[in-house]
This record gives structure tokens, C-alpha cells and sequence, in this order.
């Protein structure tokens, strides 16, 4: 816990192909503990992948990843809550046959294989569902399934999942995309209350309002690269972002 | 008349999760199948329904547990009929009677041991089993999992048939014996049926407390999306391993108690064909709740022992005919009620 | 940074155990097989014949499976049905002759069964290709009368088939000496048209009508006397009908199910409750106990090397190529293959470029069910026939399927072969009856180790 204390997150020569596309080529970069970090790019440029590697939800091909001070070649998936970290998905991942309540429940239980089969539901995973379940506005729907909910509502059950973790750092796959008005405020008021109790937070956008809005440390990727990174009012000014994102 | 027109009306509307009310087709299923038992047993007599009703606690049993991995986790297993076998013939190899000179053919050793010291082995061999094809079969997902559970049934029946130092193969086992506490043996129809449903009773308890607990409820996230729910933590495949045991062990159980009402086995009850009904029961009754089951075991009960008094059907085609009345069944269900008849998951 | 950082994992070396493996296991095999040469190289000769002959059956099955697995993407467990009804179709229209007729079958209710799925396919099918040229012409109702009546002749055609299959030559003489008189006159009428220039081509088509109509006589007569012919005419019928009740399966039941969810599971299943009705259905209606057929052409065994052929393998192994190779053809070089191929793609996008994908599908699906057929046929003639034999054949042609590559031909047919040599090397010490253990374990073995299979779909 040395050199990495301001870091939440630190890659060192990240690497992920798909055949011949290199999705993610040797990447080292390095996300901030404190504050709002936003990922953004063009379409391909290894943001989802990115997140991916990070989470464990795709294997690594090359590099090291450093959480928490740890450094890792490979990143298990059910391991990530140790160190941490949770997220959500791109394309919202809920567990479509089960209710919304049992959505939030289901990451709220125990871990360990045995104890979860004499596990049964407290009142205090009671009380944290439906703080939950409040704060993303979804307790009127608690009974309904996660599949019968609107895109929107998805969207907040998907949050609010990774809410119940209680992990440190968050990584949110496009949380503003595709939602109404209404709905990306709330998203936004959650974020900046994450950052308010000290969470590591890190999103992927394309709304360019948002990403002027709300992070206070901004990554540039294109092609699986590194473009560029640093404070959002300067890297947005900087001739190659403006060329290679938003001249576009 | 409004109920069937309603009824109609959802069935033209239903599509994924949608459709009629669940609770009217749940409760008119329920009371049908349950009208029927109840009918078919006042005109039948008690000795009848008492064979029926102990075919009915031994196939519940296996849809109950099967019901584990199919509903609750999502792994459409068409090889549960192996562990039901496995443990049928741990019970006949251990128990049978070791002074009864099996047709002085192919005889083979026995330890001639009780009926409950016998029970508890086939149950583990079952589990052992289940645990060793779990490990393999870990990896495997939707119509892969369909085919190498097949390949399980295939295997288990060529072992059953093909290892005939032990088994005495097409043979079959003489001489089982029923369960005895001390000196009191079992031996009556009714005192077995108790037992039965004792046996029943338990699985049903064990099932409902696993699928009640948190254990339950990552089960059928799995089932969701198990890259989803790997994330949060869970170790996806030891879930999907000790769910696979479990059910495998009960499975197990029933065979065990198979083995000892009809004191006779041999392969031919533990063909392919035997565990595919059994997964079309499970999908039949509902997916995903334990009472689903039940009832499905039930139908299908009924319907085998309801066709032998059609009085156009041979005796010999009973089983066919159920086989039709049941694939039929299936199709339809799967066009307008994907879930089954009180299911909670369509696949 | 802390102690863990140098924690390696075996799955971030890549695939190299795997690789290892993969050679570790193949010089087992070759060293297997040389050992079995050198022990007895009669024998060996010998299962590598019966391999093969056996793979012919399961590659025909996995290529009809992929066929359809490739286009619709899901696994359809009717296959294992039409390769019971393609042997039992034999048995039923050759009853007569299968046990010195002691054990005959004709049960009306099958006939009509039959007659009725004729006359729907049919009437379905001139509906599909011709129905909107039908209506401009005669108007609305009478398209619709015509094309009922069609489909009546026909399936009335079907029922007179089955109810007399004794005469099956005779009564099938008619039909094919119209076919003859149809394709030699077209055939004239290309071949006229290619060679003159002329515009005004009655004179040739008159011609060819003629030309094709005593072609069609002579055919027509020489088949009706000839008794010989009615083995393989049942094959025609057989295959028909087993492919007409596939594309009726795939119109009448697959299509809703596809309309109302997109799960393939849920097809899967609704096809395990076809395969368990048809199944208990043929029971049924044959009883269980196997059956033979009479006996084919090339029953005799021939001595070759120190081993026992007969000329019906030989002969199978050439159908399963020659259906093969017809089949790439028809993917290749038609326009139906590449909507068949569009349709493997995306389905929805074949559909907004225009392909009517139920029409295509309904088609892949008929040519899937004749070529299980065709292997239910060719394995019925090998050994005998019994009601469950189609569960067992489906389960090869999926394993083979799935061992060649999923969802690509020529892996099919290279996996087909390469299970039936497996199996037969497979059980070189075993005794016969643990064949079906052997191809599970090399399933899941393939599953294991390259779940792609051994020519992996693009």
C-alpha cells in the first residue's frame, strides 16, 4: 500500500484481444480514489472492455491490475467484492424471473456456501433492501419482476444493486444512457451522494453534459489506448480529444 | 363460463410472464388434479390407493429434487433418472437376501445388510457420484447441459445393464428387502406407505428450507445470469455443485426406496425414456416451486393408473398412451404456458 | 505493492495445458491404433470398415441436424422421430414381405393420418409458391378452392399409397411417369431454346410434350412391372413422408412457439414432447419388439483382406457422401443457399431483405427430416428396427454434430465418420454393448477440452 495509496485503481500494460481486434492494448493507467473519474471514447475504443477487465467479468490476456494495493494477473470475478469493487452492466444484467426486492436481496446474503443454507432473511437485510430500494425509487415496484420493470427502472434496480453492495469503488457502465430526464437526475443525485461518502467512483458516458457536469478526472481512450487523461476542463481542450471524440 | 373465457382471452395474450392471471390457472389446475385424485381414489378403493399413492411419494421425490436444478437453477438435467438408479441398486447389491440363490445364474455377493444401513451408502454413492459428473458437467450451459445429461442417463443405464459382476445385468436384483426399525419390518403396504410418505415429508421440508434460504435465492440468480452474479461474489460453480448433490442425493433416496417397495429391480426401469417423462413432470407441474412438483408428480400418477380403465386401450399401451397424453401435454404447455401449470421461471 | 502481486493462475498461461493435452491425447490415439494394427490387422481392417459404414449413418444424421441447428439455432429432438419414421415407413409399406408377411401392418387411422399431413404440406406449399399468382387469376375463392383440391388429390394420392403398399410399383407408376414427362419436357424445351434462336417456340413445346409424354409411358410401364422396384420406392415414401411431417412440425407448431418467446429452450422442450409422443405413438403402433426389413441389394457378405463387407455399407457410405455433396451444392449455388445462409446469420435481417424465411426454414426443415430418414433407412436395413432406435440415433447425430463443430457441414460430416471409427476402435477390448458409453465419454471429452469441435464454425 506503498506507491498506489492515491490510486483506487492502477493498470500496468492491460492488454485484451478478440482474434485480431486488440480491445484493450497495453493500457496503464491509473484512477484516482477520490472523486468522480469518467471513462469516455469512441465506440470501440475499450471502455466496456475496459470495465470488464476490471471486474473480472472477462479474463485478462496481459498486464497487471493493481486494487486496493494488490496487484493481480488474474481478476476473478467472485473475487471483486474483495477488493472492492462492483458494478453494473452496459446492457442492464438484472435477474429477469425474480422480484426487484430479491434482486436486491440476493447481494445482500451471505457468501459462503454453507452458511447461506441456513441463512434466511433478517430484519436487517430488511432494512437495508428497502433503504435501497427507496433511494433508487423503486420500493412501490419491490414485488414486481425485474423483467416486467421499464428500461428506465432497470436502469435504477441495476444502481441500486451494486448500492447494496457497499463496496468502495463503483464502476458504472453508461448509467445515464437511454434514461428520461427525470430518471438521470435521480442517477446523478446518487452519484454525487457516492462521492459525498467517500467512494471511488467511476462511469462510462457518452453524454458530454454529464461528463462536463459531474467527474473531476477524466479518461481518454481510442483504439484500446490511453488518449489522454487529467482534470475534465483540460483534457476537454485538448486538440487530440477534440479530434479524435468530439470532432467527430 | 367466464373463468374459461377469461381464460381463453389470456391464453391468445400470453406471452413471456404474461397472460392469465396467475392465480386463476393456478388454482384451477390445482383443484382439477386434486378433484381427480380424490374421485379416482373413492371409486377405486383403498388397496389402490394405496399402490398409487406410494408411486406418487417416490415420483414426487424425484420431482421435488430434480426440480432443484431444473426450476431453481436452471439446468435442464434430462439425466436425473442415473442417481435414482444409483441409488436403487447400492440398496439392492447391499440389502438383498444374501440366502436367496438368485436363479442360480450370474448370483452375485451380497453383504445382505438392513434396509437403513444400506440407505444411508446409497444416498452418499448417489451424492459421490453426482459430485464427480457435477465437476465435469460444471462448464456446460442450456442445450449442451440437455445433451450431456442424456449422455449421464446413457452411461449410468450402460452400467446398470453392462456390469454384470454386480449388477446381474439384464437379470435384475430378487429379494429386497423393506425397511425394518429392529424387529418391526415394514412390511405391510400401508406401514411402507407411511414410511413413504414420511420420506416425502422430509425431502419436501429440506427442499423448502433450501430454496426459502439465502442459498435458494442465489440459486435462481444463477439461473438469471451467472456472469452477473459471479460479480457479486458468489462462487458461481460451488453453488452449482452442492444444488446438483443435493438433488442428486435425494434422487438417491428415492431409488433406495424404489428398490425396496418392489423388491425387484433391473435396468429397464432406469432407461432414458423413464427420465425423460420425468423431466417433462417437472416442466409439466411449474418450474421453480416445490408444490409444482408435487403436482405434477400427481398427474402423472393419475394419468397412468386413470388409462387403464379406458376401455378402448389394451393394457399393454398404457404406458404409451401416458407417454403420448404427457409429450402432447408438454407441446401445448410450452406454446401457451411456458412456466408449467404453477411454474414461477419459464427456461 | 504486497506479496500477492506474483499470484499466477494456470488459465493465464493461455491455452498451452490445453495444447499439451490435446497432443498427449492424439499420440495416445495414434499409438492406440497402431497397437491395434499390429495386434490383429484383419481386425482392425474390419472396424475400420464397420466405422465407417456406422459413421455414414451418424454423419448423414449430424449433417441433417446441423442443417437445421444452423439455420434456427436450436436443437430439434423431432430428428430422432423421423429417423424412426423414415426405418418404420420400410417396415410399414413392406410388411408384407418382412416376415413372410406373418406380422402385416395397416392401420386406417395411420393412412388417414398420413393423407392429411400430404394434402396440408401440399395445399400449404402451393399456397406459399403460387398462391398469389392463383388469385390474380381466378379470384379469391376459387385460388383457394384450387388449391384445396390440389391438396386433397394428393393427400388422397398419399392415403391409396399406404392403404395398398402390395402394388406400391403399380400404383406409384402414374406419378412417376408424370414426373418423367414434366422434367423431359422441360428438358427438351432448355435444350431447344438454348440451340435455335427462333422466337416462336409452340413447335417445341409441343414437341417436348410429346417426347416427354412417351418418355413418361415407358417409364411409367417399366416400373409397374417391376416388383423389384417397390423396396425402393417404399424409400422415396418413407423419406417423403418423414420430411412432409417435419415441415409440418415447423409450420404448424415451431413457428407459433417462435412467435410468442425467442427461447430456445423452450423449443427444445416442446420438441422433447414431440419425440416422446411420436415415439410412445410408434409403439404403439408396431408394438416393441424389433423388427426387420427385407432385405436389401448387397446383403451378401464379401471377403476382402481378412474382413467381412457387404455391399449395402459400401453403398450407404456413397449415399452419405453423394447427400452431402448434393447438399453443398444446393447451398452453394443456388439462391436458396444463401438465404438459408442469410437466415443462419440473422434472421431478422433476412427477413427485411425480403427472404420469406418460413418458406426457407419450412424447406431446411423437410431436407434435415429426409436425411434422418434416410439414415433411419440405411440403419433399419443394416440391423433391425425397434420404436426406440430414433432416441439413439439422435443422440449420435447430435454427438457427432457437436464433435465435428457446431453449426458447420463439413464438420458434421468429418464428425460423423470420425464417432463411428471412435466407437468402433473404442471398443477393440470392451464388449459391443458399451459403444454408447464410449461416444458420451468422447463427447465430453470434446466438450471439455475444444468445446469448438474438430472444424470449428468460422
Amino acid at each position: 500500500m506503498t506507491e498506489s495509496t492515491g490510486n483506487a485503481i492502477h493498470t500496468i500494460d492491460l492488454s485484451k484481444h478478440f482474434g485480431a481486434v486488440r480491445a484493450v492494448d497495453d493500457l496503464t493507467v491509473a484512477i484516482p480514489k477520490t472523486g468522480i473519474t469518467s471513462i469516455v471514447g469512441p465506440n470501440g475504443s475499450g471502455k466496456s472492455t475496459l470495465v470488464n477487465l476490471l471486474s473480472g467479468t472477462l479474463p485478462l490476456d496481459g498486464g497487471i491490475v493493481i486494487i486496493e494495493g494488490v496487484g493481480l494477473r488474474v481478476v476473478k470475478a467472485h473475487e471483486s467484492p474483495q477488493y472492492g469493487v462492483t458494478r453494473t452492466f452496459q446492457e442492464v444484467r438484472l435477474f429477469e424471473q425474480i422480484s426487484a426486492w430479491d434482486n436486491i436481496m440476493v447481494v445482500l446474503t451471505e457468501r459462503r456456501l454453507i452458511r447461506s443454507l441456513f441463512e434466511r432473511v433478517t430484519p436487517s437485510h430488511k432494512e437495508t433492501a428497502e433503504r435501497i430500494l427507496r433511494e433508487v425509487g423503486m420500493w412501490e415496484k419491490r414485488d414486481a419482476m425485474a423483467g416486467e420493470l421499464s428500461y428506465g427502472q432497470r436502469k435504477l434496480l441495476e444502481i441500486g444493486r451494486a448500492l447494496a453492495m457497499d463496496a468502495q469503488t463503483y464502476l458504472f457502465d453508461e448509467p445515464f444512457a437511454g434514461l428520461f430526464p427525470e430518471m438521470l437526475e435521480r442517477v446523478k443525485e446518487i452519484v454525487v451522494t457516492m462521492r459525498e461518502q467517500g467512494r471511488t467512483l467511476i462511469f462510462i458516458s457518452h453524454n458530454m453534459d454529464i461528463v462536463r457536469e459531474l467527474p473531476d478526472h477524466l479518461i481518454v481512450l481510442d483504439s484500446g489506448r490511453l488518449l489522454t487523461e487529467g482534470e475534465v476542463d483540460d483534457v476537454l481542450s485538448r486538440e487530440e480529444v477534440i479530434e479524435a471524440y468530439l470532432g467527430e | 363460463m367466464s373463468l374459461i373465457t377469461q381464460a381463453m382471452r389470456g391464453l391468445r395474450a400470453s406471452g413471456p410472464l404474461r397472460g392469465i392471471p396467475r392465480a386463476n390457472v393456478e388454482r384451477i389446475a390445482t383443484i382439477l388434479v386434486l378433484v381427480w385424485a380424490v374421485g379416482f381414489m373413492l371409486w377405486q378403493g383403498a388397496g389402490f390407493t394405496i399402490t398409487l399413492t406410494t408411486v406418487f411419494a417416490i415420483w414426487a421425490i424425484l420431482a421435488v429434487s430434480l426440480n432443484l436444478v431444473v426450476g431453481f437453477t436452471g439446468l435442464l438435467s434430462v439425466g436425473h433418472i442415473g442417481f435414482f438408479g444409483i441409488g436403487a441398486y447400492t440398496m439392492a447389491i447391499l440389502a438383498s437376501d444374501a440366502s436367496y440363490d438368485q436363479l442360480r445364474t450370474e448370483s452375485i455377493p451380497t453383504p445382505d445388510w438392513p434396509f437403513f444401513a444400506a440407505l444411508p451408502i446409497g444416498i452418499a454413492i448417489a451424492g459421490l457420484v453426482a459430485l464427480g459428473v457435477g465437476v465435469v458437467f460444471n462448464r456446460f450451459r442450456d442445450d449442451i447441459f440437455v445433451l450431456v445429461s442424456f449422455g449421464f442417463a446413457i452411461i449410468s443405464f450402460s452400467f446398470f445393464l453392462n456390469l454384470r459382476e454386480l449388477t446381474r445385468g439384464a437379470f435384475g436384483i430378487h429379494e429386497i428387502p423393506r425397511p425394518a426399525f429392529g424387529g418391526w419390518v415394514l412390511d405391510g403396504e400401508v406401514e411402507f406407505l407411511a414410511f413413504a410418505l414420511v420420506c416425502l415429508a422430509l425431502v419436501v421440508l429440506i427442499c423448502w428450507l433450501i430454496v426459502t434460504s439465502s442459498f435458494g435465492r442465489v440459486l435462481t440468480a444463477i439461473r438469471e445470469d451467472e456472469e452477473a452474479i459471479a460479480v457479486f461474489g458468489y462462487r458461481v460453480t460451488h453453488f452449482k455443485l452442492a444444488v446438483w448433490v443435493l438433488s442428486a442425493m435425494m434422487a438417491g433416496l428415492a431409488g433406495a426406496l424404489f428398490a425396496s417397495w418392489t423388491s425387484f429391480i433391473d435396468p429397464n426401469s432406469f432407461i432414458l425414456l423413464e427420465s425423460m417423462l420425468l423431466t417433462a413432470i417437472v416442466i409439466l407441474g411449474g418450474l421453480a416451486t416445490i408444490w409444482g412438483s408435487l403436482l405434477g408428480a400427481l398427474a402423472f400418477v393419475l394419468l397412468e393408473e386413470g388409462m387403464r380403465f379406458l376401455p378402448f386401450l389394451p393394457p399393454e399401451f398404457v404406458g404409451q398412451a401416458r407417454q403420448v397424453v404427457l409429450g402432447v401435454l408438454l407441446v401445448v404447455l410450452m406454446l401457451f404456458r411456458p412456466q408449467g401449470l404453477v411454474g414461477r421461471y419459464q427456461l | 505493492m504486497s506479496a500477492r502481486t506474483s499470484r499466477i493462475d494456470l488459465s493465464e498461461i493461455g491455452n498451452r495445458p490445453r495444447d499439451l493435452l490435446a497432443i498427449v491425447l492424439a499420440a495416445a490415439v495414434v499409438g492406440y491404433i497402431c497397437w491395434a494394427i499390429s495386434q490383429s490387422p484383419q481386425q482392425a481392417l474390419q472396424f475400420t470398415f464397420n466405422g465407417l459404414s456406422v459413421g455414414a449413418i451418424y454423419a448423414l444424421l449430424a449433417v441433417g441436424f446441423t442443417l437445421v441447428y444452423s439455420t434456427v439455432w436450436f436443437f430439434d429432438l423431432y430428428y430422432g422421430a423421423a429417423a424412426a419414421i423414415g426405418a418404420y415407413g420400410i417396415f410399414y409399406l413392406r410388411s408384407g414381405e418382412a416376415l413372410g408377411g406373418q406380422y402385416q401392418v395397416n392401420d386406417p387411422t395411420v393412412n388417414v393420418v398420413f393423407a392429411l399431413v400430404t394434402a396440408g404440406v401440399a395445399f400449404w406449399a402451393l399456397r406459399e409458391l403460387y398462391g398469389r399468382r392463383l388469385r390474380d387469376r381466378f379470384g379469391r375463392r376459387s385460388a383457394l378452392g384450387l388449391e384445396a383440391f390440389v391438396g386433397g388429390v394428393l393427400g388422397a394420392y398419399m392415403g391409396v399409397v399406404l392403404a395398398w403398399p402390395g402394388d406400391l410399383n403399380v400404383i406409384f407408376a402414374p406419378a412417376i411417369g408424370l414426373t418423367t414427362l414434366a422434367a423431359v419436357a422441360w428438358l427438351v424445351r432448355a435444350a431447344a431454346g438454348k440451340l435455335t434462336m427462333r422466337t416462336d417456340r409452340s413447335g417445341f413445346a409441343v414437341a417436348s410434350v410429346i417426347v416427354g409424354a412417351a418418355m413418361g409411358v415407358v417409364v411409367g410401364v417399366a416400373l409397374a412391372n417391376a416388383g423389384g422396384s417397390r423396396l425402393y420406392l417404399s424409400w422415396v415414401v418413407a423419406c417423403l413422408l418423414a420430411g412432409m411431417v417435419g415441415l409440418a412440425f415447423y409450420r404448424g407448431l415451431y413457428v407459433q412457439i417462435i412467435r410468442r418467446t425467442n427461447s430456445r429452450l423452450i423449443m427444445l422442450v416442446a420438441s422433447l414432447g414431440v419425440l416422446l409422443a411420436l415415439t410412445a405413438l410408434t409403439i404403439i403402433v408396431f408394438e416393441s419388439a424389433p423388427r426387420p426389413l427385407p432385405e436389401a441389394f448387397g446383403s451378401a457378405p464379401w471377403q476382402v483382406g481378412g474382413a467381412t463387407i457387404k455391399g449395402f455399407n459400401v453403398f450407404a457410405i456413397g449415399v452419405a457422401i453423394a447427400a452431402f455433396v448434393a447438399l453443398l451444392l444446393l447451398l452453394k449455388r443456388t439462391s436458396f443457399g444463401k438465404s438459408v445462409r442469410a437466415i443462419g446469420d440473422d434472421e431478422e435481417v433476412a427477413k427485411v431483405v425480403g427472404i420469406n424465411t418460413t418458406v426457407v426454414i419450412a424447406i431446411v426443415f423437410f431436407i434435415g427430416a429426409v436425411f434422418a430418414a434416410l439414415a433411419g433407412v440405411l440403419n433399419g436395413h443394416d440391423t433391425a428396427i425397434q420404436p426406440r432406435m430414433g432416441l439413439i440415433m439422435l443422440l449420435k447425430g447430435w454427438i457427432a454434430s457437436v464433435v465435428g463443430g457446431i453449426g458447420n457441414l463439413y464438420g458434421a460430416i468429418v464428425g460423423g465418420f470420425a464417432l463411428g471409427l471412435i466407437e468402433q476402435f473404442g471398443i477393440w477390448n470392451l464388449a459391443g454393448e458399451w459403444k454408447d458409453v464410449v461416444s458420451f465419454v468422447v463427447l465430453i471429452l470434446f466438450l471439455s477440452f475444444w468445446p469448438n469441435g474438430l472444424l470449428p464454425r468460422r
